[in-house]
């Protein structure tokens, strides 16, 4: 047996910040992610040819594998003419790939809302939009939540793969010093708890913000 | 002048209908599918009328009231409320839906809005009422429902008939010029239909113009101007409430009448 996890300390400043490129990549990957999924969820389900765009892309991505699609993004792309920044290429690439997912979430957020509540909204003279934004959204919001969540836990363990693309994410990072110091398990062990303290932290959020909103609409007795 | 002339297309003529009728209804035909549940009604009310649609489950009634703000979509015939056509379009429809006020068996509360919230939703954002003004009026209403300390709850804090009110409140708080009922009572406890019916009898008194689907007979008889029979998606039977349950002349409603009794 062989291992000194003292060596760790020495290195750990890089590491954090390895982790917080890892979080960079993550937030704004799932924020772009939902802004696609939001858009492809709507297409879904309007009764317009648009629909069929949203079905391909959610077909494309879930079908094929993210390593796969950011190799595409990073190195085939400049082959069109079309050449991203590793660090915009991992954005891109996280958000297509979530966004896929989340598509489905929210539409399954929009149908399980009641067709009552659009009645309602629709009997009280608001449009099929303001209905759509101030109605059935909002709740549609929540009940997506705990899936919302989800994806964020997977695309932060996902940004891993943009090591492969040059970034120097925490797993890279890790990467690079276990090669240097020979230290590979306690270099990614290390990684390792990092991540489970980021989506540990991250799932405490989502609870504590899922029971805050389930306040208001808990019924009697709960 | 030669009446002659006219063209034989312009049966269907408005005018016809009483002045100050405020719904219109000529020809109505609703299919779902191959099934006619509609199958041609003509119907007018009167301004502050209150007019109670009787009938059996499946019989049409709540379709027809659900034709009357454009919920279902017509297969044939021809609505007015107040004068104006009821049209697909949808500037048209929510004209329309702004003065015809709804009341649903599920109240269909927004869970995610306070009592207050969801009363002056659609004032702030169709009517684009100041806020200050759309509080103070939800105020009003539901100090007129009994509910003005209820303002800060979620509906899902409410007993049934405190929702149903809310849902009340919320319909008149777009100063409808009629109020659909469509089975506001039957999702409740027994024992809380009351205190809905008194705020319908409060409307009605206030010279609201209405047209409720309801099992509630006792408040066709006591509230109702007019009490129509509807049965396989046709008009049956209508008159005052004394002659529909004093002495009904068609065959069907009698068989309707008699089954509730028992």
């Amino acid at each position: 047996m062989n291992f000194d996890f003292s060596i760790i300390f020495k290195y750990l400043p890089f590491l954090l910040q390895g982790a917080g490129l890892t979080i960079e990549l993550a937030v704004l990957g799932i924020a772009f992610g939902i802004l696609i999924g939001l858009v492809a969820a709507l297409l879904k389900i309007s009764h317009t040819p648009l629909r069929y765009i949203a079905h391909f892309y959610i077909w494309l991505i879930r079908g094929t594998p993210l390593l796969v699609q950011l190799f595409l993004i990073y190195f085939g792309l400049p082959q069109l003419g079309i050449k991203l920044s590793a660090f915009a290429s991992s954005v891109l690439g996280l958000g297509i790939n979530s966004g896929a997912y989340l598509a489905e979430v929210f539409r399954g957020g929009i149908e399980a809302i009641p067709k009552g509540q659009t009645e309602a909204s629709l009997s009280l003279g608001m449009g099929k939009f303001l209905t759509m934004r101030r109605i059935i959204f909002p709740q549609a919001l929540r009940i997506s939540i705990p899936s919302l969540g989800n994806q964020f836990i997977i695309s932060l363990k996902d940004s891993s793969l943009c090591s492969v693309i040059t970034m120097s994410e925490l797993l890279q990072t890790s990467q690079r010093f276990a090669s240097v110091t020979f230290g590979s398990l306690e270099f990614y062990t290390t990684a390792a708890v990092l991540y489970l303290l980021m989506t540990t932290v991250i799932s405490a959020l989502l609870h504590s913000l899922e029971w805050r909103l389930s306040k208001q609409t808990r019924t009697r007795g709960e | 002048m030669k009446l002659a002339h006219m063209p034989e297309k312009s049966i269907i003529n408005f005018h016809s209908f009483p002045e100050k009728s405020m719904i219109a209804v000529n020809g109505l035909v609703k299919d779902f599918g191959k099934n006619r549940v509609i199958d041609g009604i003509d119907a007018t009310v009167s301004t502050g009328e209150v007019v109670v649609l009787i009938g059996a489950s499946g019989s049409g009634k709540s379709t027809f009231l659900r034709c009357l703000n454009g919920l279902e979509t017509l297969t044939a015939g021809e609505i007015m409320i107040d004068g104006v056509p009821l049209e697909r379009r949808s500037s048209n429809l929510k004209q329309i839906r702004r003065q015809v006020g709804m009341v649903f068996q599920q109240f269909n509360l927004f869970p995610h809005l306070t009592v207050l919230e969801n009363i002056i939703e659609a004032p702030i954002h169709v009517l684009r009422q100041e806020k200050s003004d759309a509080i103070r009026v939800a105020q009003e209403l539901l100090s007129k429902v009994g509910l003005y300390d209820k303002q800060s709850c979620y509906p899902g804090t409410l007993s049934g008939g405190q929702g149903q009110r809310v849902a009340i409140a919320r319909a008149l708080a777009m100063h409808p010029k009629i109020m659909l009922f469509d089975e506001p009572t039957s999702a409740l406890d027994p024992e809380l239909v009351g205190e809905v019916l008194t705020v319908m009898k409060q409307l009605a008194e206030d010279g609201m113009t209405m047209v409720v689907v309801t099992h509630e007979m006792s408040f066709a008889r006591e509230v109702a101007d007019r009490v129509i029979f509807i049965d396989e998606g046709r008009i049956v039977e209508e008159g005052s409430p004394v002659q529909i349950f004093g002495s009904p002349q068609e065959k069907r409603t009698k068989a309707f009448l008699s089954r509730l009794s028992h």
